[in-house]
């Protein structure tokens, strides 16, 4: 056979290579259901990499396993190949070719962020708090509106703005295609537009300590009328006021709290933190081997000063130690917007008095 | 062979290691590289202080400051004068200067971490100039990148003062001769080398970006 | 067997193991000490204790061992000839557990050690993996997961460098045709000095574990457990071994070639091994001081990081990528390199455009000192910084794809043999898996289709796929290749076929898997998942498939152990290839060539009649 025909053959193989794989990659490489405008430019993108991944993958690949089955020698031919040293030509071309091939998707690229990044009309804000292992929605549009599950209206971008309290997280929902990282010490910002009414689960993409794993909130997108709706219910709840210490102590310990429960459990399953449930007025045993009573003065001090008594079989350290902090300036803002004299750590012993 | 085998070692002799000269010639691309390598280290933490501290810089004491860079721009000088000593053979000069090098060295050492370094918990002042620094290693960035740096350096310093007082106890017992000296030029490229380093740390720590 | 177990107990080995342990022990007291004396009492595995004694440790093992015995000579100015051969009435082997300065002792200390790290990297994964099979915790807890995850991450990445160490310090002496590295002390420094780091490694196993994943990213590095502490610190030691060999590399190519051997005739390898050289030379310093910040924030309250006192921790994720990514080209430089040898000995052609091949190491390297931020698209670093980093990524495709082009051109035509043996389908195998690893990275350099696969598996996927097809592969392609040099006996060549044929399509399985639930929405580092996900029969298949890999490694690690004793003596170049090495007997004398060489040819011009690479110069006037 003459070179020519190698070819012909090779490039045929090349063709049914690509289309083959490109097809599938709809099986191997399928992406999830998309459910924001962003996803729709990125997706495209993506489809323009398999093109190219497939291409790649069969050009090297059938020009590899054409020559070897076709060239190769019998185990006793002892004689050598055509001496070809290079050719510069050839070379030039594979450099070049590839140069403006990179260089186009890189715009490609640039072109897509740009779309999904600027700024869009009537945009909505949803401020986002990540801690270990717990998330937090505020709306301040919706009079600072607090949620431990992320509602977003179809339809609207809302520009999520980030925080992280301790370590770095990250924002992931996978149908929404996009991604940002929760930095502690500065803020980011992510643009979402939700074009699919449903629910969603949002996970924690960084790794960022024990829990990882289980740092997880619902995400549900509803449609305005829905969405209004969603938000005059969650308004309506009680003023801190209204409800028993129990009450607030429930709230305080849940994600929209101060996120207790991320790892103290209340049924006793095992935690980061001891379980919650038959801790008031039990023995507790302590990391240095000496025991005591779990009263009101023994878990205030856990809370506010967690490194002092450590419950033995736990790690010191992980809880965060700047509650007392945290709670003032809680304190305050409740009080300065209800007449209500308000101790949140009281309130939250409360609460656990009650889970025997 | 055996009287052309004291300049030679073991091996030369053998032809199973490279001659002196040879080695020589690696020795020094060798001592080159390593000090290409330090330089991303350094490079790395000034780069990390425009980061960190932007177009600010503590309140350090400029006197003290000022004082330890010349101090060590002048050991540099003597650093200079041993090494051409020792190639010359003039075993006087080598040695005198060799020890006034360590010694101006071990003067910066003490000036950037007893003086400048508040850990000892020292304090006193001369002609109304405050000696002792009061930057703490736990204030925030500043104390931070300031001592990461200037540790980092003094590090540097007094592994080249250990190295001097080597080549010194050596050069008294007569180990290097105009032929062979390398460790004492290995000696000074590297003191040298820790100079120049403190030419870009000295303004990165003491003059660039606005007191805070 | 009693005399074995005595050279054991007082080989080098077990001395520095020894040492490292009393030196630990003699810094945590130290610490414990002081703080006796201001009347404290410190708790047990009080961290600067710990991390203190850690450092030292690493000092003890070394001198203990003896590796700095020399240079302390030097010191107090004695001559210190170097020792050669076997010492007497020791047996061959104990070569190997001592401190030896010949570069093929050294080069084969390196790579059986690559071998049994990369074993323990290895159970490792397989111990996670089996947890993610199923849904749901099974036999694991986040905290052992999380450990297990990270040191799976470290541990492999210190079983390459010591692969690579292998492979340069074995053949870039002798294919440049010097008797030995420049600086053989040094060289052994840094094989020793990597071993007290996997240990302190391993130890921050057992002492808590940490949870930061092989990155150590701030602020969690923080918080993390005291492990964290012995991981970071292993981390930088091992620093030390690559600068060491770096630099000896580099001049060992520089100062000791042969007559004749100019810098377009050196055998790729050399080109392969500098390039990758620069690298450990230069970005090692930069992670070196990562390390070194988030350790003293730790222990000495030092703040870099920690927004609290002003710290940025995406300063940290620069100085971390800076060298981390880079690093990847020194793990698959040397590996591409390989291929590059191995391709034209079996195709029996030359290698196509030889000078593209040698220089497009260097644009890897120097491209990819461009690129580190693309691991950070995410992070919310300044937007100005995302677009050039995206366009720099996208161009270290152009030098790579010269190197695959310059493959497929070599063996196009080329008369690669119809039962091709071990070496040669390992480098075909390579091939693939690189390619697709490579052909995977584009889609991460372009922000947008990042911002979905970032912290996916598919980056999981991603990286395998290149560091199996630029190491693992050639790195297995060259330990087959050069066996009987080394070892003068040639490996079983079915058990070698029998590897292959099991570990490339699990890998192929395992790579696919891991970037197909990626895509689907399974996150990296994560202990459990969520069936609903709908990735549960590929989770199944890619534990599999890991398991099957494992067990093909095993049937690797069985026919070199086995063929040593049972196989019968190779012949010289069994393979027929021009490189000097393979022109004299195997195993190589101890200093290589008795006869000096002149380079007179091109080093690949198979095919063509007469043409010859090297010619013996006139034997050397013998000493004595
Ligand atoms: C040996 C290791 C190795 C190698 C060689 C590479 C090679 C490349 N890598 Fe990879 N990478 C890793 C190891 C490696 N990587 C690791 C370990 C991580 C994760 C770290 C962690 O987070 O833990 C990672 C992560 C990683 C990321 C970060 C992802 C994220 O976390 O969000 C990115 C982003 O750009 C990336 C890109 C690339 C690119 C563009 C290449 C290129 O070099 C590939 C070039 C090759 C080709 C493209 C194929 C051949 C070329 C042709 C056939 C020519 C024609 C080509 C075109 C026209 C495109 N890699
Ligand atoms: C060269 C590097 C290398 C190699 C070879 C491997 C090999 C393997 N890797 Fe690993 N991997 C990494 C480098 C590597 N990995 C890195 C850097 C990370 C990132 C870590 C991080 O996120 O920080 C990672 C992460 C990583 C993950 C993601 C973890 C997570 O994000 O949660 C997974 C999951 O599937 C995985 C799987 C495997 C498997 C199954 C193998 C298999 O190929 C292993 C095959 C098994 C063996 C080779 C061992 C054989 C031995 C035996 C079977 C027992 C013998 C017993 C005795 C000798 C006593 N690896
Ligand atoms: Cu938060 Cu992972
Ligand atoms: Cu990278």
């Amino acid at each position: 056979m003459g070179r020519f025909r190698h070819f012909i053959s090779v490039v045929i193989l090349l063709i049914a290579s690509t289309v083959g794989l490109r097809f599938l990659f709809e099986y191997i490489f399928a992406l999830p259901i998309a459910a924001s405008a962003e996803a729709g430019p990125i997706d495209t993108l993506f489809n323009g990499h398999y093109w190219m991944i497939a291409f790649l993958f069969s050009l090297i690949m059938v020009f590899m396993i054409y020559s070897v089955f076709v060239f190769r020698r019998q185990d006793d031919d002892e004689t050598d190949g055509p001496h070809i040293h290079g050719n510069t030509k050839l070379e030039v071309g594979w450099t070049i070719i590839p140069l403006f091939v990179v260089l186009g998707f890189g715009v490609w690229g640039a072109v897509t962020l740009n779309e999904i990044t600027r700024p869009k009309e009537g945009e909505m804000t949803v401020n986002v708090t990540g801690k270990q292992w717990i998330w937090n929605f505020s709306y301040p549009e919706q009079d600072n509106l607090g949620s431990g599950e992320l509602v977003l209206p179809v339809g609207r971008t809302t520009v999520l703005k980030m925080n992280a309290d301790d370590v770095i997280h990250s924002f992931w929902v996978p149908e929404f295609r996009v991604k940002q990282d929760l930095v502690p010490g500065r803020e980011t910002t992510l643009r979402i537009t939700p074009t699919q009414i449903g629910s969603y689960k949002l996970r924690c993409a960084e790794i960022c300590g024990l829990n990882h794993t289980l740092m997880e909130a619902d995400v549900r997108v509803v449609s305005d009328a829905d969405f209004q709706a969603w938000v005059e219910e969650k308004s309506a709840a009680p003023a801190f006021a209204e409800m028993t210490p129990e009450q607030r102590g429930a709230f305080w310990a849940s994600a929209e709290g101060f996120g207790c429960v991320a790892c103290h459990s209340q049924d006793g399953t095992p935690g980061v933190g001891p379980t919650w449930k038959g801790l008031y007025s039990h023995e507790v045993e302590l990391a240095d081997g000496s025991t005591t009573t779990a009263d009101d003065t023994y878990i205030t001090t856990a809370i506010y000063d967690p490194n002092a008594q450590v419950v033995s079989g736990f790690n010191p350290n992980i809880m965060p130690q700047n509650y007392r902090d945290q709670f003032a300036t809680r304190e305050q803002e409740v009080e300065s917007a209800e007449a209500i004299d308000l101790d949140i750590a009281a309130d939250l012993i409360a609460f656990i008095k009650t889970l025997q | 062979m055996s009287a052309a085998t004291v300049q030679t070692t073991h091996d030369e002799a053998h032809g199973h290691e490279v001659p002196y000269a040879t080695q020589i010639r690696s020795n020094r691309l060798g001592l080159w590289l390593f000090l290409f390598s330090e330089l991303f280290l350094f490079g790395a933490l000034f780069t990390s202080r425009f980061v960190l501290w932007g177009n600010t810089r503590p309140d350090l004491s400029q006197e003290v400051g000022l004082l330890a860079t010349g101090v060590l721009l002048l050991s540099s000088y003597f650093m200079y004068r041993s090494e051409t000593g020792a190639a010359y053979g003039d075993q006087k000069r080598f040695l005198r200067s060799a020890l006034i090098a360590a010694l101006m060295g071990l003067l910066f050492f003490i000036m950037v971490v007893v003086m400048e370094w508040n850990v000892f918990g020292l304090s006193g002042s001369l002609f109304g100039i405050e000696l002792f620094g009061h930057l703490k290693p736990s204030d925030g960035v500043y104390g931070g990148v300031f001592y990461a740096m200037t540790g980092m350096h003094a590090l540097h310093v007094l592994s080249g003062i250990v190295l001097i007082l080597i080549i010194w106890w050596n050069g008294r017992r007569g180990v290097f001769t105009p032929e062979r000296h390398w460790g004492v030029e290995a000696t000074a490229i590297y003191w040298h080398y820790v100079d120049v380093v403190w030419i870009f740390f000295y303004p990165a720590l003491y003059l660039m970006g606005q007191p805070a | 067997m009693l005399r074995t177990l005595k050279i054991l107990l007082t080989s080098a080995l077990t001395k520095g193991l020894v040492g490292q342990f009393v030196a630990w022990a003699l810094g945590y007291g130290f610490i414990a000490g002081l703080r006796a004396l201001r009347g404290m009492p410190t708790p047990w595995l009080y961290e600067p204790a710990v991390a203190f004694g850690a450092i030292v440790s690493f000092i003890g093992f070394l001198l203990a061992a003896g590796v700095l015995t020399d240079w302390l000579k030097w010191v107090v100015g004695k001559r210190t000839p170097l020792r050669h051969g076997t010492p007497e009435g020791k047996p061959e082997w104990s070569r190997y557990v001592n401190v030896d300065y010949n570069h093929k002792v050294i080069g084969i200390q390196y790579g059986i050690s690559a071998i049994l790290v990369l074993l323990v990297g290895g159970i490792f994964a397989i111990i996670f993996r089996i947890e993610l099979a199923q849904p749901g915790m099974q036999w694991l807890t986040n905290d052992q997961f999380n450990t297990l995850f990270s040191a799976h991450g470290i541990v492999m990445i210190a079983s390459i460098l010591l692969g690579v160490g292998a492979m340069v310090n074995y053949l870039v002496p002798l294919m440049i045709g010097a008797s030995d590295m420049a600086f053989p002390r040094l060289n052994a420094f840094s094989y020793w000095v990597s071993l007290p780091a996997v240990v302190l490694i391993l130890a921050g196993m057992a002492v808590g574990g940490w949870d930061t994943g092989w990155v150590g990213y701030s602020t969690l590095s923080l918080r993390a457990p005291l492990g964290v502490v012995l991981f970071l610190l292993g981390f930088w030691i091992n620093g030390f071994s690559s600068i060491a060999s770096s630099i000896n590399m580099l001049v060992t190519a520089t100062t000791m070639r042969a007559k004749g051997m100019t810098l377009f005739r050196m055998p790729i390898v050399v080109w392969g091994a500098a390039a990758a050289s620069i690298i450990q030379l230069t970005a090692t310093q930069t992670v070196g001081v990562a390390l070194t910040m988030t350790v003293a924030e730790r222990v000495l309250g030092l703040n870099f990081f920690d927004p609290n006192g002003g710290g940025n921790p995406i300063l940290y994720q620069h100085l971390f990528w800076f060298y981390s990514h880079p690093v990847v080209y020194v793990f698959v430089l040397p590996g591409l390199s390989i291929i590059s040898e191995l391709l034209p000995v079996y195709a029996r052609k030359p290698l196509f455009g030889y000078r593209w091949v040698a220089l497009s190491s260097f644009g890897i390297a120097l491209v990819g000192f461009l690129v580190w931020a693309h691991h950070m698209f995410t992070s919310g670093m300044a937007d100005v910084l995302r677009m050039p980093f995206m366009f720099s990524t996208m161009l270290v495709a152009v030098p790579t794809g010269v190197k695959f082009f310059s493959w497929v051109a070599t063996i196009w035509e080329g008369k690669l043999p119809k039962n091709p043996p071990t070496p040669l389908l390992f480098v075909l195998g390579a091939i693939s898996v690189f390619l697709i690893g490579g052909v995977t990275g584009p889609i991460l350099g372009t922000i947008p289709t990042d911002l979905h696969l970032h912290d996916s598996y598919w980056i999981v996927g991603h990286f395998h796929a290149t560091m199996f097809g630029g190491y693992i592969f050639p790195f297995f392609a060259a330990l087959y290749y050069w066996y009987p040099k080394v070892s003068g006996h040639m490996y079983k060549e079915r058990l070698g076929k029998i590897h292959f044929w099991l570990m490339l399509p699990a890998f192929w399985v395992m790579s696919i898997g891991q970037m197909s639930v990626g895509l689907l929405g399974m996150r990296r580092r994560v202990a459990d998942y969520d069936p609903a996900l709908g990735i549960t029969t590929t989770q199944v298949l890619i534990t599999l498939a890991a398991l099957v890999i494992g067990w093909s490694v095993l049937i690797m690690v069985y026919n070199f152990i086995s063929s040593a004793r049972s196989q019968p003596v190779a012949e010289t170049n069994p393979w027929r290839s021009r490189s000097p090495e393979w022109q004299i007997p195997s195993p190589v004398p101890e200093f290589n060539y008795d006869v000096p060489f002149e380079v007179v040819g091109e080093p690949y011009d198979y095919g063509l009649a007469g043409s010859v690479y090297t010619r013996n110069l006139a034997p050397a006037p013998s000493g004595d």
